[in-house]
């Protein structure tokens, strides 16, 4: 949405803090963004307590243990964490709790095995219990984003055992258990800060002011770890520069001690230190309100030693203000959804449907073809985000039975309502679709687009708390660029991410200038530019080995983008 | 019938990539919003954003139900002789906030291509904007709710007709135009 460039380059620009719209940790985020790992990094405190456990032994009451599990996508099973034993209850509260990273792009499957430790192992230590000397009380399984999207981000599960008996095999509910998430955040307030010098000192009368400051935080072995820069003024002896905006936790907190240094920029990269202060941000709060300033002081070599000397300039705090971000887990905790629609290519270039080399084939062996496997890998990671489950879903570019071409015919083959239910639901309505329509083209997007953005308006009339995801999938390059432009453009105020992905072999080249990460922000052929980037374009690969596919790639600038529109229009999370 | 007003509570937000005879502006510009000849006003000088400023200045107007475009006009002023010229202006046709995806009184973000007085481009300007008006006015798309069929036509609003010409050597790629 129009964020200026900063006008200073080569290297004099602002960096590190924490800009307006992140709330992440720079260093950690970069650090994994440099190793092509995108996303929003959330690091999650899962605690547990169970009731109604079942007590095997007549004469005692159970020890039970939790033993957590992470299910990968191929069934394997590894074991991640064990609680601590409980002592004689029916409805323990463990205590230790597990730390586990929240991916938004992942299906972070969890499985849960409760267990009576045998009292013979009272005194053995939980990591060295084996699970087959104990009796086994019930598991449960569940999705990370499952427990998240829960209102008070608790999950209530049926413990369930199975069991076999002569006749069938049936699960018996053994009590319950409860998983709650916590974000691990010492603080979610970032403080934001006006710097200003007065009167500063040069080695010699003649020497430039080119001034710049750098904040530092003090490591416990003494080390100045940098945090943050600000971009360098040009010819300012009392030189104010852009606002900082901090986050507490980046430097631990409102009290440890930070650095400030102000130096003198030279472009061969060796940077005269002109003095420096050494300030918390809760001192730096105090000099704005008394509107004081602090003398800057220059280590200085007098015989063998260094002296601080006092010099004459004067850091001031003009501005200081503290504002609590909120997390995309808030906005969930909030009450917002993420509502899935799809759009699927219907046009000729697939090539015809009951022969195996289009792109439409369905494999009778059930092997996903390109379009099955992207909706899946797209929508069993939002369908946890989506209380009723219920999602648009369109196709374009073809003649449905009894009509002439259209680009966006609803696949469940109704007239007035497009909504199929859940995945299965989507995948369903394409096979069928696929044989009643014939596939014709060219390949508009605006229908598709437009009905899209009317569902996302009528929601923001209803005040819904809302936001939309349309996946778009086709195998060629768009036919009416203008038009998709325009209808883009008009959409791009709404609560709606775009994620194109395309199919096939073709050469998607054309289609990269939607994407305004790529190239310029979209303009209408009325003049109006679009005020958001809402599309995302990506041409789809298979995985190859252990790699990030680039589906989830996509999704993982979706909490992204979900937040710049929710800040910018100043939307908090509870109303 | 009487010609009721509306209130527009405009925010001019910031300008991208202003330019002057080729050289990126250095610094005191300025925006000028116009419902009609006779109905302006202007935000603050903004001094050292140069050619990205920045104002966040927000603007209450009264716009006539018969309005058909606002004009926004970013100009800079040269020092102090008080000269101004005019870099860019963007014509915003009120359809594009009224009637369109966003519901009544919500607050609209929305970014125009400026173009200097040779009709040549030169940078973007963002707005927010509210309109604060008669409740008939609601989002002609919300309310025609009647359910998503075939054929929706693409710019049922567009009865305006506001167009704009694109010359053709300037920006359709060759094999565009015929598929």
């Amino acid at each position: 949405m129009g964020n200026c460039c900063s006008d200073a380059g080569g290297r004099m620009a602002a960096v590190g803090g924490t800009a307006a719209t992140d709330d992440q940790n720079n260093a950690v985020d970069m650090y994994l963004k440099s190793r092509g790992v995108h996303g929003i990094f959330c690091q999650i405190e899962l605690s547990f307590c169970a009731t109604d456990l079942q007590d095997r032994d007549e004469l005692s009451k159970s020890d039970p243990m939790l033993v957590v599990y992470i299910k990968e996508r191929d069934g394997s099973v590894t074991e991640v964490f064990r609680t601590e034993v409980v002592l004689n209850s029916f409805n323990p509260s463990w205590i230790t709790k597990y730390t586990i990273t929240y991916h938004f792009e992942a299906v972070q499957s969890l499985l849960f095995h409760v267990f009576d430790v045998d009292t013979q192992f009272q005194n053995v230590e939980v990591k060295m219990l084996k699970l087959e000397e104990q009796q086994f009380l019930g598991e449960a399984s569940c999705a990370l984003s499952e427990v998240v999207t829960k209102p008070n981000k608790s999950l209530t599960l049926d413990l369930v055992r199975k069991v076999e008996s002569a006749s069938s095999t049936h699960s018996q509910h053994h009590g319950k258990l409860t998983v709650h998430a916590e974000e691990c955040f010492s603080s979610k307030t970032t403080a934001e800060m006006t710097l200003s010098c007065l009167d500063l000192e040069s080695k010699d009368l003649f020497s430039k002011k080119i001034p710049f400051l750098v904040i530092s935080k003090l490591a416990e072995s003494g080390i100045s770890i940098p945090v943050c820069k600000t971009e360098v003024l040009k010819n300012d002896h009392n030189p104010t520069w852009k606002p900082m905006f901090l986050n507490i936790q980046q430097v631990g907190s409102k009290d440890s001690p930070l650095v400030i240094e102000c130096f003198n920029f030279n472009s061969n990269g060796k940077h005269d230190l002109i003095g420096k202060v050494q300030k918390s941000l809760a001192d730096l709060e105090k000099l704005h309100s008394g509107k004081e300033g602090e003398n800057l002081f220059l280590p200085t070599l007098v015989g063998r030693d260094y002296e601080n000397k006092i010099l004459k300039s004067k850091l001031f705090v003009d501005k200081f203000s503290e504002t609590i971000q909120h997390t995309f887990l808030d906005y969930l905790a909030g009450g917002f959804e993420l509502n899935f629609m799809v759009a699927i290519d219907f046009t000729a270039s697939n090539g015809n449907p009951r022969l195996p080399d289009s792109l439409h084939y369905i494999d009778p062996s059930g092997r996903q073809n390109a379009y099955q496997k992207a909706i899946y890998e797209v929508g069993e990671v939002l369908q946890f985000y989506d209380t009723d489950k219920c999602f648009p879903a369109w196709g374009f570019g073809a003649r449905p039975i009894d009509g002439p071409v259209s680009h966006c015919f609803n696949l469940n083959g109704s007239r007035n309502n497009c909504m199929v239910e859940g995945i299965r639901g989507i995948m369903m309505t394409y096979t069928s679709a696929l044989f009643n329509v014939s596939l014709a083209g060219p390949t508009l997007f605006g229908h598709v687009i437009n009905n899209a953005a009317l569902i996302a308006s009528q929601s923001l009339a209803n005040e819904a708390r809302k936001y939309f995801v349309l996946l778009i999938m086709t195998d060629g390059v768009v036919t009416d660029l203008q038009e998709t432009k325009d209808a883009l453009v008009q959409a791009s105020d709404l609560p709606l991410s775009i994620l194109i992905v395309g199919v096939g072999g073709a050469d998607f080249k054309e289609m990269e200038i939607l994407d305004a990460d790529k190239g310029e922000r979209l303009e209408s052929s009325t003049g109006q530019v679009a005020s958001r980037d809402i599309v995302q374009f990506v041409p789809f690969r298979d995985v190859q080995g252990g790699e990030i596919s680039v589906v989830q790639a996509l999704l993982a600038e979706i909490p992204t983008q979900f937040l710049t529109y929710m800040r910018s229009r100043h939307i908090k999370p509870c109303s | 019938m009487e010609t009721k007003s509306r209130t527009l509570e405009i925010t001019i937000l910031s300008a991208e990539d202003l330019r002057i005879g080729n050289k990126p502006v250095k610094k005191n510009a300025f925006v000028v919003v116009s419902v009609d000849s006779f109905n302006n006003k202007a935000t603050k000088i903004n001094r050292d954003g140069g050619s990205y400023p920045s104002w966040n200045d927000k603007l209450v107007m009264d716009m006539p139900m018969q309005t058909v475009f606002i004009t926004l006009q970013v100009k800079c002023c040269k020092g102090s002789s008080g000269g101004e010229k005019t870099v860019g202006f963007a014509r915003i046709p009120v359809t594009d906030f009224v009637g369109g995806y966003s519901p009544v009184n919500c607050l609209q973000y929305l970014s125009y291509r400026l173009r200097d007085p040779k009709g040549l481009k030169n940078g973007i300007i963002n707005v927010c904007l509210r309109l604060k008006g008669a409740l008939r006015d609601c989002s002609s798309q919300a309310a025609s709710a009647g359910g998503i069929g075939l054929g929706i036509p693409i710019d049922s609003r567009r009865d305006l007709g506001v167009v704009t010409g694109i010359p053709i050597w300037s920006g359709y790629p060759a094999n565009s135009l015929v598929r």
